[in-house]
């Protein structure tokens, strides 16, 4: 039944002219800027996790004072990695995939390095005070009331130039990777600001405070970071393998269903709330096999088994596997949010190991894929750039840290979850009984640390080169 | 889909849909609730519920805010068909948005790396809580809990010994001539977390019908007896 | 790249990827279809009429309110008040301490209204009382109350009895329309006496 209904859309080839006028046109500083800073608190996100890890080994490790304690490096890491790696990262590589399927330059460069400077400089500040003591206590929204305005404005900034990039792009139809991308510009915006408005300038009544930071966390997960993500595997997936994506209806269809259904949930099961919602967090996290099915779908029919170009290109490897897990982390949302598993897997480690496989298995993995692509053409250079071994290695490293970190969390997940149904077994047993894999969590943290050092010095390495090449460049004109 | 203001309707639209779902309809609902009396059965009195909580307690929860004790910790039970929340003792019924009406900020957790909270001032004592704070592995064996000593300073006994000085076992016991107190912020977190207590039938979680003898049920209420300090918590 | 032979690869430097128009397979569109019945489904089960006082487990706004303590004399002990105030207010007075000016005795505190069955006090209202009547100790003597059988119904009469047994410190239950039905059955002629009525069973 997949008839090719009409004729193919008559996107001619990129001239070498047209070309000119791309991103790679754009002074690269903004984006740089964003990816740099963004691959740094990466860096910073994952020392703090292996903080975390390390209490189960060593309770008393570092405990003496309070700025290094579990619970506040718990939110240090958090807000580290949601907004200081996840939302630059998503804005710079939705800037330059709307730069190069809109055929434009960047609009207002120098605004977006000031926004991401700005950025920076509050995440930096928040993720301080969190050490300090002034987190917010919500899950996800940990970053200090007074932050939340530098945010936004820093946001602004960045998304107001986003916009006219999107504005100003050559005539002609949109590939869905501009809908992803647009759609996660618009999105963020709305959520973070009714967040902050209910939860820390008016705070809502009771209850309402914690339905209010389920949603945001569920929508900034799953439509903000999933929007950017796909954005990212709908364009250079098909784009390396030479194919067209298959079904533009099928994209349309993931991408309208994520939006509605994604948005919907966030709550646990045994929440404190009428029945009426969380049953429609129910609906609409199960409704989200939609878009799963239909990506899937339309992945495979476009790669269909041409797995050995995964080992040629790195970003296709990246990108490819970072799908799989979103796949995956997608699958286990929906099976923890039916009635009868929720029952065992919540407030187990199980939501923690989907979290980890959503933010590092599928959204590090694919920014990373669209790094190793993105950067160096970026800097007028060419794929040669990278260090193959420190890819390799960078690729090896995160790939099995992030599934022992998974394993070993869901492993202790359902366990813990089994073990609590039964109300003979006492708390701390129960802990007792699920440590071991809880603790082996630590060396998939070890991993993803060191391939993330790997990935900081790669990148090092090819701002040295175009910034030699720079150099020549000049003496040469001179 | 290749309009640029069509996509931005369109987002705006699955937007608004799941804004009102779940932001404005929840506050259209739950925004009004006031305080409420309890559901007693027989000649028991109708209580106000939930009560205001006492001014320490409340800079409490501020220091369970800043050391992110949700990280850990949970203060919701689950009803009695879902989990074994209500078996374990954490509650005599499930949480309901009622409970946390006077609550700034909702501090409700998302994993249990630690037990429930909810009714964590019905089972225990300022002691116990002191202890607990102060190093964990004294009242549960093999817990997972960090020590929250920068909570509480050591300094030479004064004339007279502090009314709350921590008794501790001799092996973390205070040189002689010096006492372990609690801080202010510690004082504060174990009024916060006496405070939290979720009894009180309400309509949305009637009580049980009574037994028809005058005995308390089993899972009654916890005493405020001090728990041996040996022995694992049975939690 | 032409989508017209998909998997004939290009040289990848300069083609941006198109979107080919392959259409939506049919088995996706009627899995999305079984997903979005049961979703209607599983929203009637567990949605609870979208009201905010239902919570899981209760599936309704019924079955919380079944669950709750019933209290059978509320409804009964509205509609007496009702029917009190606008009827036998004028002679027993609101405050129910009677007017013994007038000859008309106090409901509160009365060993009459307070007896453990209402058939004696169903009697008075539905037949009507005259001649003396010892209420509290005190002599009443002269004064006749009306027949309401004609007046009202059964479960006006149990609601008025249910009321007058719970107000001004009175503790008695609530009086269940049978009780009323059955005095009625009797059909006894008008105005009863107090020595007749002291004859007859308080039940």
């Amino acid at each position: 039944m997949n008839v090719i209904a009409s004729p193919a859309p008559t996107i001619s080839p990129a001239s070498p002219q047209a070309q000119k006028v791309g991103a790679e046109a754009s002074c690269p500083v903004g984006m740089l800027t964003l990816f740099a800073g963004a691959l740094l608190w990466l860096l910073a996100a994952s020392l703090l996790g292996l903080r975390t890890s390390l209490n189960f080994h060593a309770p008393t490790f570092l405990a003496g004072h309070g700025y290094l304690s579990y619970g506040r490096v718990h939110a240090a890491q958090n807000a580290a990695l949601l907004y200081g790696f996840g939302v630059p990262s998503a804005l710079g590589v939705g800037l330059w995939l709307l730069c190069r399927l809109g055929r434009t330059t960047l609009a207002g460069p120098a605004i977006v390095f000031i926004g991401a400077i700005f950025w920076n400089t509050a995440v930096a500040l928040g993720v301080g005070a969190v050490l300090c003591g002034g987190g917010t206590g919500f899950d996800g929204f940990e970053l200090p009331a007074w932050c939340a305005p530098l945010l936004f404005v820093a946001y602004l900034m960045i998304g107001l130039c986003g916009l006219l990039t999107f504005h100003q792009r050559e005539a002609g139809p949109l590939y869905p990777s501009q809908w992803f991308v647009v759609g996660s510009f618009f999105w963020f915006p709305w959520i973070f600001s009714t967040a902050a408005l209910l939860l820390l300038c008016v705070p809502a009544r009771g209850v309402l405070q914690a339905t209010t930071a389920w949603w945001y966390v569920r929508n900034f997960d799953t439509v903000f970071l999933g929007f950017a993500g796909l954005a990212s595997a709908f364009y250079f997936i098909p784009k390396i393998l030479g194919r067209p994506l298959r079904s533009h209806y099928q994209a349309a269809l993931a991408f309208w269903t994520l939006a509605l259904f994604g948005s919907w949930g966030g709550m646990p099961d045994g929440a404190p709330l009428p029945s009426w919602i969380i049953s429609l967090g129910v609906v609409g996290t199960v409704l989200t096999a939609v878009p799963i099915l239909t990506v899937a779908t339309n992945f495979y029919q476009t790669v269909r088994a041409d797995l050995n170009a995964l080992d040629a290109d790195p970003t296709l490897r990246f990108t490819y596997v970072g799908l799989m897990f979103w796949i995956i982390a997608g699958a286990q949302q929906i099976v923890g949010a039916l009635p009868r598993v929720s029952v065992v897997t919540d407030f187990t480690w199980f939501g923690a190991a989907q979290e980890e496989l959503f933010h590092y298995g599928f959204f590090a993995l694919t920014v990373f894929g669209a790094l190793y692509y993105i950067v160096p053409r970026l800097l007028g250079l060419d794929q040669g750039a990278w260090c193959p071994k420190l890819l390799k290695w960078h690729f090896r490293l995160t790939f099995l840290g992030v599934l022992f970190s998974y394993i070993s969390l869901l492993v202790a997940g359902i366990g813990q979850g089994i073990l609590l149904a039964n109300s003979g077994n006492s708390f701390v047993d129960v802990m007792r009984r699920t440590m071991f894999p809880v603790r082996f969590n630590l060396t998939g943290d070890l991993l993803v640390v060191l391939g993330t050092i790997l990935f900081l010095l790669n990148f090092a390495g090819v701002l040295v080169a175009a910034y030699r090449r720079c150099c020549a460049e000049r003496k040469g004109c001179a | 889909m290749n309009s640029g203001p069509l996509l931005f309707l369109g987002l705006f639209a699955t937007m608004a849909c799941s804004w009102t779902g779940f932001v404005l309809a929840p506050q259209l609902q739950l925004g009004g609730l006031t305080q409420t009396n309890t559901v007693v059965v027989g000649d028991a009195l109708s209580q106000t519920y939930p009560l205001a909580q006492p001014g320490e307690a409340h800079a409490g929860s501020e220091v369970y805010r800043a050391n992110a004790c949700a990280a850990c910790h949970t203060e919701m039970v689950r009803p009695l068909d879902l989990g074994s929340d209500i078996q374990r003792n954490w509650g005599v019924r499930r949480s309901l948005a009622e409970d946390y009406l006077l609550a700034i900020p909702v501090m409700l957790g998302s994993q249990r790396i630690g037990p429930d909270l909810a009714n964590f001032g019905r089972r225990t004592d300022t002691n116990g809580i002191y202890l607990r704070l102060y190093d964990p592995r004294l009242i549960t064996q093999g817990s997972v809990m960090p020590p929250y000593r920068f909570l509480f300073e050591t300094h030479k006994i004064g004339f007279f010994h502090s009314t709350d000085a921590l008794v501790l076992p001799d092996q973390d016991a205070p040189p002689p001539g010096f006492e372990i107190v609690p801080t202010p912020q510690a004082r504060a977190l174990a009024a916060y977390l006496l405070s939290l207590r979720q009894d009180g039938y309400l309509f949305e979680a009637p009580p049980p019908p009574l037994p028809r003898t005058n005995a308390v049920p089993t899972n009654a209420v916890a005493t405020n007896a001090v728990p041996a300090a040996a022995k694992p918590a049975a939690k | 790249m032409n989508p017209d032979e998909p998997n004939k690869v290009v040289d990848q430097k300069d083609a941006e990827p198109v979107a080919g128009r392959s259409t939506v397979p049919i088995w996706l569109i009627i899995a999305f279809g079984l997903l979005f019945y049961w979703s209607q489904l599983f929203l009637a089960e567990n949605a609870g009429g979208f009201n905010k006082e239902v919570y899981s487990p209760y599936p309704s706004l019924e079955e919380v309110a079944l669950a709750n303590p019933q209290d059978p004399g509320a409804k009964l002990r509205a509609e007496g008040m009702r029917i009190f105030s606008t009827t036998c207010a004028a002679c027993h007075q609101a405050s129910g301490l009677g007017n013994p000016g007038n000859n008309v005795p106090p409901l509160a505190g009365s060993e009459w209204v307070l007896a453990e069955g209402g058939n004696r006090i169903a009697r008075v209202v539905l037949y009507g009382l005259t001649g003396p009547i010892s209420v509290k100790g005190q002599e009443f003597n002269g004064g006749t109350m009306l027949p309401w059988r004609d007046t009202y119904s059964d479960e006006q009469i149990a609601a008025v009895l249910t009321y007058i047994r719970s107000q001004w410190g009175n503790t008695g239950g609530p009086i269940e329309p049978p009780v009323v039905k059955a005095a009625r059955a009797e059909a006894r002629p008008s105005y009863e006496t107090a020595d007749e009525l002291l004859k007859l069973p308080v039940k």
